[in-house]
């Protein structure tokens, strides 16, 4: 026995801390380990349950909601009502949704002061990209509630756009307009000219038939019209032309008298399935005053509503014809949307 | 004493097994509701063809009886009609129209085609019960046919005359067979006739519809599978004495069964049988939209029979399916580690494989992707069976002493939506969508297939009958001149109506929403020179089909 102190002295070690308490969570993570794993046949059921039992009461709430997260037709009524009261020319009907088509039911197709003017409701995917010739507003009748909305069209309005009126609600719709910062103002947008137009391939014209079209008598297949065709799921007014595949006798549509600025501007694309037939490339001459300003080929197998713009500011303030040559590598039927304008 | 005894003649009338009452109930309530749901349920493309095709075989089968020469000689005459697929399931709704419609008039003349399609239903849900029951008891035959019929694309495939019904409940028919041939259920003593069993009604299989030759490797897979461990250790020997005779049976009934009953074969027997495998393995591609994307060609994703199963059947409902196939593989792999004794592989292994095969066939880049569920739906019955007995086994283990009561509250909570949503959406089932997907709305935002086949025009023909000029000309587009005769002739769309061939040359055009045909919609508005529909058809507000009117067509 001796009191004496250990011979080596105090110790210098540092002593080993104490483990700190376990948190709270830490507690709990260790107990649902213990009790979910290994997992037992009672914890394997009891998560079964729990998910049936999840997804059944979403089940319910989703079928007990749903009917009140869409618009009724007094819903379609007021909206319509309001765009009909305030709609300008210049203006457009945008959906969000896209599929929510149901609005051209209701919705004016006609300004209703001005019968004259169209007022086109666009179901299109994508509007931070699309051009927009001739349109100064965009009411947007969007279903903010409806299962699978996005807000992406609204914010793509949003960020072309100095105003924003609204959102109006109008029970499960809303009804927002956007004034467009930079709209795009053609001076002359070939398709709606069309009936001013001489079409002809070679030297034979086509007459008027009495669809509104132009045919052309030697070769009934090649027939030009202002129509709305698909476009990569997309409607597109445009001039619907097959082109011609005799090198010595293109197709060509020639506009007297056109207003021009420093560009023109224009897109093709294959219309309906037309880019799933035989792969036929389109080649596509531009003149202007017999002077060629620009070509390009519509490539077949390349779905899309291809953009095309010719610098034409030498002619810049002066009336001149204009003419579209059209002419295929091989002989097709199937016809090319081709829309076109004028800018300042 | 009246009520009493015909109570007991009642009584005496149903099957004294609570198992076979149950399935009993269930084939007479799913007879019962399909044949009353049924006349909102509209014509598809296929199911016109089949119409004609079965009122066609019908008239040679009773030419047949009265002249077997003659009918010999018409052979070509009669069942050139619809010859890509074979005759079994059109010759019952061909000999359901002669005795309903034609022989009794007690039907109108689709009803009584469509009444074989009710029959093949009701087969299907008595079939399920009964497995259900062997599986899982009372619960089990109770929930199998709910957790089946209450899925809408299911639900409304028990009303149109076409195919892919009868053939999943022929399949499903032939793996019971089987299963109750190698002793599942635990009756040995008839195994010889359920082998016989097993061959005929794979006979009805094949002689339905192509997909039930793949029947074959299947179940040869299942048992081989099971079999092989003692093939090895006991030599060739064992394969005489273990080997089921139920794939002689097949072997031998099958062919007959399909010869017998498609006489077109009967001229040619090879060079048919030959072009119409050689139609199969070519089979068109049909476009189909999927996550945005429009199929046209493979390679088409193998993703899509998954991700199309996940997003239609309702989701506790599939919890439940999902569920249960867990279970079962779960079974399988600790059996084979020896973990636990009381299973049946031979069962699992049935039951697992079926409920996976013909999903992952179609799901073969390939193979042709379209038609929404039905080219898997073989497989839905299974996944039905495993998921009723995960419920029962989720109360049995849960709450031993009152099972019933999780079992019943869990089944509750998973077929109530269901329930709800077959409601909701019928007779619109090829564009059902479950929550999900976010029903219709979401799926159209998604950019999935919005319908197929054209059948969902039925829901305006009223409008139209109402509205239309006499004799307008109208462009029915995806309904096919088949489909439209026969509405003309059970009086729902006026017989003034002339059928147009596009929207050129109509007064009234009926579109049918499908993004590949979208040309055609917009080459409407310019030739009608409007983009406003004078009425349409929506489901939660999503277009199905959109009626334009060139002006004074319209009234």
């Amino acid at each position: 026995m001796s009191d004496r102190p250990d011979y080596l002295g105090p110790s210098y070690m540092l002593g080993t801390p104490s483990e700190p308490p376990p948190t709270r969570a830490q507690v709990w993570r260790a107990r649902a380990r213990r009790l979910l794993w290994p997992p037992t046949p009672e914890v394997l059921a009891a998560l079964f349950a729990a998910t049936v039992t999840g997804l059944g009461g979403y089940g319910l709430l989703f079928a007990a909601t749903l009917s009140s997260r869409l618009p009724s037709p007094i819903d379609w009524e007021a909206a319509a009502a309001l765009v009909g009261r305030d709609a300008r020319p210049g203006d457009i009907v945008a959906l969000a949704p896209p599929w929510a088509e149901r609005a051209r039911e209701f919705l004016p197709e006609r300004l209703p002061t001005r019968p004259d003017v169209p007022l086109v409701t666009n179901s299109f995917l994508d509007y931070a990209t699309e051009e927009l010739p001739g349109v100064r507003r965009v009411w947007l009748v969007s279903l903010p509630r409806a299962p699978g909305y996005s807000g992406d069209i609204a914010r793509e309005l949003a960020s072309r756009s100095t105003a924003i009126d609204g959102p109006q609600q109008l029970g499960a719709l809303q009804v927002t307009r956007y004034d467009l910062q930079t709209p795009m103002r053609p001076l002359y947008f070939f398709p709606d000219r069309l009936s001013s137009a001489r079409v002809q391939v070679g030297e034979e014209t086509c007459a008027a038939d009495a669809a509104g079209g132009l045919r052309c008598a030697g070769t009934p297949s090649l027939r030009v019209a202002r129509e709305v065709r698909e476009v990569d799921f997309l409607p597109r007014a445009c001039i619907s032309v097959v082109a011609s595949s005799d090198p010595a006798r293109p197709s060509a549509i020639d506009f007297p008298d056109v207003p021009m600025g420093r560009a023109l501007r224009g897109h093709t694309g294959a219309a309906g399935d037309g880019g799933l037939g035989a792969p036929v490339a389109v080649r596509l001459r531009v003149r202007v005053d017999g002077e060629e300003v620009g070509e390009l080929e519509e490539h077949p197998r390349s779905p899309g509503w291809h953009a095309f713009q010719f610098d034409t500011s030498r002619f810049a303030g002066r009336r001149l014809p204009v003419s579209f040559q059209l002419s295929a590598v091989q002989p097709t039927r199937e016809p090319i949307c081709l829309d076109a304008m004028t800018l300042p | 004493m009246n009520i009493r005894s015909t109570k007991t003649r009642l009584a005496v009338l149903l099957p004294r097994s609570p198992s076979r009452r149950i399935a009993l109930a269930w084939s007479l309530g799913v007879l019962c509701i399909a044949a009353a749901t049924a006349p909102a349920v509209g014509i598809s493309r296929d199911e016109s063809v089949y119409l004609e095709a079965a009122e066609n075989y019908a008239h040679f089968w009773m030419l047949a009886v009265r002249s077997p020469g003659k009918a010999l000689s018409l052979v070509d005459r009669y069942y050139a009609v619809n010859r890509e697929h074979p005759g079994l399931a059109k010759g019952v709704y061909g000999f359901t129209h002669a005795l309903l419609a034609d022989g009794l008039g007690i039907t109108g003349h689709l009803q009584g085609s469509r009444f074989g399609a009710f029959l093949f239903a009701a087969v299907l849900a008595g079939l399920l019960s009964m497995w259900g029951s062997a599986l899982a008891g009372a619960w089990g035959g109770s929930l199998a046919p709910a957790l089946f019929f209450l899925v809408p694309r299911h639900f409304y495939h028990a009303h149109p005359a076409v195919l892919d019904l009868p053939e999943t409940a022929f399949w499903f028919a032939t793996a019971y067979a089987y299963w109750r041939s190698v002793g599942g259920g635990g009756d040995h003593a008839r195994s010889g006739r359920w082998a016989l069993a097993t061959g005929l009604l794979f006979g009805a299989a094949v002689a339905t519809k192509h997909n039930g030759w793949f029947l074959v490797p299947l179940l040869f897979g299942c048992w081989l599978a099971v079999a092989l461990p003692a093939l090895l250790r006991e030599g060739p020997r064992a394969l005489s004495a273990r080997f089921p005779s139920a794939f002689l049976s097949m072997a031998v009934f099958g062919p007959l069964v399909l010869f017998a009953t498609w006489p077109w074969l009967w001229p040619e027997p090879l060079p048919r049988l030959r072009d119409y495998f050689a139609f199969h393995l070519h089979h068109e591609n049909y476009p189909w939209m999927y996550l945005g994307r429009l199929l046209r060609d493979p390679p088409f994703p193998a993703s899509y029979p998954f991700v199309v199963t996940a997003l239609t059947v309702p989701a506790a409902i599939l919890a439940c399916m999902c569920g249960g196939l867990v279970q079962s593989i779960a079974r399988i792999v600790r059996s084979l580690r020896g973990y636990i004794e009381d299973v049946s592989l031979p069962t699992e292994m049935l039951l697992s494989a079926n409920a996976l095969f013909p999903i992952a066939l179609i799901a073969w880049p390939t193979i042709p992707h379209f038609g929404g569920v039905k080219h898997w739906m073989p497989a839905m019955p299974f996944l039905a069976l495993l998921g009723a007995r995960a419920l029962v086994n989720a109360g049995q283990v849960l709450v031993p002493r009152r099972p019933s009561a999780v079992t019943g509250t869990l089944a509750a909570l998973a077929l109530a939506p269901a329930a709800w949503q077959v409601a909701h959406v019928h007779p619109f089932g090829t564009a059902a969508w479950n929550e999900l997907a976010g029903g219709a709305a979401g799926a159209a935002s998604m950019g999935m297939q919005r319908q197929f086949w054209g059948d969902n025009m039925a829901r305006v023909l009223p409008v139209v009958n109402g509205h239309a000029a006499p004799g307008a000309r109208v462009w029915f587009q995806e309904a096919t001149w088949l489909a439209v005769k026969e509405y003309q002739r059970d009086g729902r769309l006026r017989g003034d109506l002339a059928w147009a061939n596009g929207p050129e040359d109509a007064d009234i055009s009926i579109w049918h929403y499908h993004q590949e045909f979208r040309d055609k919609e917009f080459r409407t508005w310019t030739d009608f020179g409007t983009a406003r529909p004078a009425t349409g058809v929506y489901l939660d507000e999503v277009p199905l089909v959109e009626v334009y009117a060139r002006p004074g067509a319209w009234r």
